[in-house]
């Protein structure tokens, strides 16, 4: 797998809690259309720049993905110049999955359609509620009707693999109302569902509001409860959970996603993108402006690269994976020489025991009620990193 | 009313007696008429340090703006942050008398906190006078009356002085004290020096007391050497730097010395004086105080209290040493990371080197791994040496609960010693456990009686004795298990009497008690370093107290934690934690994997300091929960 992210920086109106790098302000949309061109020329391995990381790498492309920021901002025209110029430039497998993120307020019909036509195969619509309180406390600029509209016009269009998120955890939310999110939600029956407990990011209004005491986040105890139903509900309804916040069903998880949870490659473009070749991380600036004055100048706009240690890969590689559908143990002795299933004793069987993880022969996977403490699990096992010896290792 | 306490004839038959007596030696030669060695002694902070400060000014060993900080021979940063002295201080002044005599006076400013009184005593063996410093706000206190006792039987010469004098407060304290201090040490009121440390009051006189009162030291420089080792220091670059107080004979470089007691033999590198620094003289005649270096590596070569002798030449009249001094509270000590087991011996070898009084023998523990036992003085020598561990060396250390030395008779009759209460044999071979017990003195204003004996009987007490030392203060002794004070018991005592209550104790004998092995389970488990020595009547309470400390110590976790307090099969108490419900951030891509592998790998480091025992993973605070109970 090989993955390409394409970042647009552009929302109607920022969302309380979003932490993601975006503008109010559309106004240097066209200028960035046009910037972004160039650093898909700069990356490209085609191109004599000379600076992309993946330089002589004929893996074709596996997924592009645009993301945001709102992409559903840039005009039909303008993804169509974005698409024909990442096929000059780069080579994408026939069978790529071309995912777009979408808010369900700035979809019309015509432009679907568009997009559908300029080669996009998956959407995915931020929906978040369904229940008017909850959407507004989340600053959403839609409402629970434009939200299934936007599902009609999807299928309509052809899309035949959609993606709607849903937030629990939001202040105000209660069992009930989120019971009837999700009914709501699995009525417009999407391939594809993101469920996220509300994160209270650093920076973001949301959290300038939790600090001054306005806000009464929900409890451990029921933020469990809601994560228990959501596992549920859509266990029952037919979609795997693949991630923590993952679920889809059969065949329709998203490929450009397990990119970053199996540790494999991606190319990143856009302010504050981050890309993963081989062992280097790099991330461009999180500024419109100084993103666009480095590409202008001819140079990669990135704000800076970290290589990792056998040792960071070794950790991210297990801590992905363990939070996504599992760690393959034949594939992890591979790339790091450690036989993980002796690496995590005791506490591998405690787990086991418990109900936390399942070992299937081929791969330990968290069961629901262990993504529910992915994380405790995920600190506990990548200790183990420390003590092999690192000749052993070899990076992936 | 008779205002004497009662014990203190049984201690020492007379005070006079001693003072002209003690010194056997015929011999004080030209040199020797002008010494003068003498100590500070005092209960903690009456100012000893302070007052050792303006001598030090005014016979211009260190010159005011030398003096940039308060207490200059509390030279370790540790004593510097607590403002308290725990080794004993040696430093040598020039002084030049109204008289027009110029005299050299050898002064040792000593600890006053009751771990240290064995500072105290060396100290006092190489001196020929004592200042006895009594705060005029606080009076006489517990370690006025212990230190002045054991000055008293060394023979020493006692200047009392009156200090902080210029405390507004001291107005209507100050007759008061006066009386208890005459009343104590039997002197005349015209003997007491008024005086400040703070503000410089009194110095002057103390100077000439000094001069005029103590006895210069008696000895034979042409005699073969007597000099007595009263304290010896580490150096990393020179060996082990001895403090001695030669008697008779002389020390010079080159010599060949012979270690009484340890036989041993070196040459004589370096001989001086101490000054704020190091002075090397050359020789260091009777009468004297002083250091020598011989490339000595090993401290127990040159044991604190053995006789320092020529080794062509030997004395057939060794000095009597010091009592050995006995740890009397054990903890163990264990690396946060197994790995670092080495490491920590290694410091520990090089700590003892400079504090002999610690004691460390290798153990192991199921939840700990590896690690030492350790012996201390007292809680405060404890914590001190953790601390110094930690700063100086550089250790990671997770220290368990301490205790006292548990004698216990077999049913075999056989007698084993027992400083970890995990390695207390099983129950049906025990015939007796027997506990150390201390004779414990506390001085108090006598509106306290009742809140001291309520308090000491709590702790298993029986009160000794009671004396009146004036109308409106009382001196108590008890008979206490060592293991019960050793906790918070001072603690205890200063906040019931408002801070007034002062104590010291000495240990007396070991006495049967009715004691029980209480075990801590987690999740059913034995935690081997959790497990404590209890009173049986106690057990409960105790366990009870344990648990929901433990319950506050312990982190959630992915499981339900139970804790319990067992004796034998027997639950006393138990406290449940519970599992944590949800711990997972939701989102993970592109942009965050960087971030969440940091975070992920700040609290693995966090964790790493956790001890696991079966699931359970127990935070280092856990292993000393005892010491914060209430
Ligand atoms: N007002 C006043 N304070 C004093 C005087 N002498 C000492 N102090 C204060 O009393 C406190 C204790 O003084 P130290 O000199 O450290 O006492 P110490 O007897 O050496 O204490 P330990 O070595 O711990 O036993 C400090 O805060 C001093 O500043 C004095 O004459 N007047
Ligand atoms: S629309 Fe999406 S990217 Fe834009 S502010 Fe809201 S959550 Fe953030
Ligand atoms: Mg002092």
């Amino acid at each position: 797998m090989f993955g390409l992210y394409l970042h647009i920086p552009f929302c109607e109106k920022k969302c309380s809690y979003c932490d993601f790098y975006s503008l109010e302000s559309t106004e240097h949309i066209d200028a960035f259309v046009n910037t972004l061109l160039t650093e898909i020329d700069l990356r490209s391995p085609v191109m004599p720049s000379g600076a992309c990381p993946a330089e002589g790498r004929v893996e074709a492309h596996t997924s592009v993905f645009f993301g945001g920021g709102t992409p559903s901002l840039l005009s039909p025209e303008a993804m169509s110049r974005i698409i024909t110029r990442l096929h000059e430039r780069y080579t994408i497998a026939p069978d790529a999955e071309w995912t777009m993120e979408c808010n369900p307020g700035t979809v019309t019909p015509e432009r679907l359609a568009a997009y559908r036509t300029a080669g996009i195969n998956r959407l995915s619509f931020g929906v978040q509620s369904f229940t008017a309180s909850e959407l507004t406390f989340l600053d959403r600029i839609h409402d629970a009707d434009e939200a299934v509209a936007a599902m009609t016009m999807a299928r309509e269009a052809g899309f035949d693999n959609v993606n709607m998120d849903l937030m629990f955890a939001v202040p105000g939310q209660t069992m009930e109302t989120l019971s009837y999110n999700l009914s709501r939600m699995l009525q417009l029956a999407p391939d594809h569902i993101s469920a996220y407990s509300l994160i209270y990011e650093h920076g973001t209004p949301l959290f300038a509001r939790l600090k001054k005491g306005l806000i009464t986040p929900t409890s451990e105890d029921i933020d469990a409860a809601m994560y228990a139903l959501v596992i549920t509900t859509l266990t029952d309804a037919g979609y795997e959970q693949y991630e923590v916040s993952n679920f889809a069903r059969p065949g329709k998880q998203c490929k450009h996603n397990l990119t970053y949870w199996h540790g494999e490659n991606y190319i990143a473009l856009g302010p504050s993108a981050h890309g993963f070749i081989d062992t280097t991380r790099y991330w461009n600036h999180r500024s419109l402006t100084a993103w666009t004055t480095k590409v202008n100048a001819g140079e990669l706009p990135e704000a800076n690269r970290e290589t990792l240690t056998n040792e960071e890969l070794c950790t991210e590689y297990l801590f992905l994976t363990l939070r996504a559908d599992g760690t393959p143990i034949a594939e992890f002795e591979q790339r790091f020489g450690v036989d993980l299933r002796s690496a995590l004793q005791p506490d591998l069987g405690h787990w086991i025991d418990a109900g936390f993880v399942i070992d299937n022969g081929t791969t330990l996977r968290l069961t629901g009620e262990g993504y529910r403490v992915c994380d405790e699990i995920t600190v506990k096992s990548i200790q183990f990193v420390d003590r092999v010896p690192s000749s052993l290792r070899s990076s992936g | 009313m008779d205002v004497i306490p009662s014990f203190r004839h049984s201690v020492i038959p007379s005070f006079r007696h001693f003072v002209t007596s003690s010194f056997p030696y015929s011999v004080t030669c030209g040199l020797m008429q002008h010494y003068r060695n003498f100590c500070i002694i005092a209960h903690i902070d009456h100012g000893k340090s302070t007052l050792a400060d303006r001598l030090l000014e005014r016979t211009g060993r260190v010159t005011a703006r030398e003096m940039t900080m308060n207490q200059i021979l509390d030279d370790n940063p540790l004593e510097q942050e607590r403002g308290i002295t725990i080794k004993l201080h040696a430093i040598q002044m020039d002084y030049l008398s109204p008289s027009g005599e110029k005299y050299k006076l050898n002064l040792i400013d000593t600890p006053g906190h009751v771990d240290f009184s064995y500072e105290v005593s060396r100290s006092l063996s190489a001196c020929e006078g004592a200042l006895l410093v009594v705060d005029a706000t606080q009076g006489v206190e517990a370690q006025t009356i212990s230190n002045l006792f054991m000055a008293l039987e060394q023979g020493l010469e006692i200047i009392p002085v009156i200090n902080k004098i210029d405390l507004p407060s001291a107005v209507t304290t100050i007759d008061n004290v006066k009386k208890q201090v005459m009343d104590l040490i039997g002197c005349k009121e015209e003997e007491m020096i008024l005086a400040s440390a703070k503000a410089g009051i009194g110095i002057d006189e103390i100077l000439e007391a000094v001069v005029a009162r103590i006895p210069p030291p008696k000895g034979d420089p042409k005699a073969p050497l007597r000099a007595l080792i009263y304290d010896s220091i580490f150096d990393a670059y020179r060996g082990v730097v001895v403090n001695v107080r030669v008697f008779d004979g002389t020390l010079k470089e080159k010599d060949k010395i012979l270690f009484m007691n340890t036989n041993q033999t070196y040459e004589l590198d370096e001989v001086g004086v101490l000054y704020m620094q190091r002075q090397r003289t050359g020789i260091l005649e009777a009468g004297n105080v002083g250091y020598f270096t011989a490339a000595i590596r090993r401290l127990q070569d040159s044991k604190v209290g053995d006789t320092v002798t020529l080794a062509n030449n030997p004395t057939d009249r060794p000095i009597e040493g010091f009592r050995e001094v006995k740890p009397m509270v054990f903890s163990g000590i264990y690396p946060a990371e197994s790995d670092d087991f080495e490491d920590l011996r290694e410091a520990l070898g090089k700590l003892t080197l400079n504090d002999s009084a610690i004691s460390f023998e290798p153990e192991s523990s199921t939840a700990l791994g590896f690690g030492f036992r350790c012996g201390f003085l007292g809680l405060l020598h404890m914590e001190i040496v953790q601390e110094r561990l930690e700063r100086e060396f550089n250790q990671v250390i997770i220290t368990t609960v301490p205790n006292v030395r548990y004698k216990v008779i077999t049913t075999k009759n056989e007698v084993m010693w027992v400083d970890n209460p995990a390695q207390l044999p099983n129950p049906t071979m025990i015939n007796e456990i027997q506990e150390p017990y201390i004779r414990a003195q506390i001085i108090a204003p006598s509106e306290y009686v009742g809140t001291i004996m309520k308090l000491c009987m709590e702790r298993r007490g029986t009160m000794l004795g009671q004396t009146y030392l004036s109308a409106d203060r009382v001196d108590m002794t008890f008979n206490m298990p060592l293991g019960e004070v050793v906790f918070d018991f001072y603690d205890k005592l200063k906040s019931s009497t408002r801070g007034y209550a002062s104590l010291d104790y000495e240990y007396s004998d070991y006495e049967r008690g009715e004691l029980v092995l209480m075990d801590i389970l987690l999740n059913g488990e034995p935690v081997d370093a959790l497990s404590s020595i209890v009173h049986r009547q106690k057990a409960h309470e105790w366990g009870k107290k344990l648990c929901v400390k433990l319950k506050e110590l312990i982190p959630r976790q992915m499981f339900e934690v139970a804790i319990q307090a067992s004796i034998g099969s027997k639950v006393v108490a138990r406290e449940s934690i519970s599992a944590i419900r949800k711990n997972v951030i939701a989102k993970c891509y592109g942009g965050d994997i960087s971030r969440k592998r940091k975070l992920l790998e700040k609290q693995k480091e966090g964790k790493k300091r956790m001890k696991q025992v079966g699931r359970v993973e127990i935070p280092q605070e856990a292993f000393h929960a005892v010491l914060s109970l209430d």
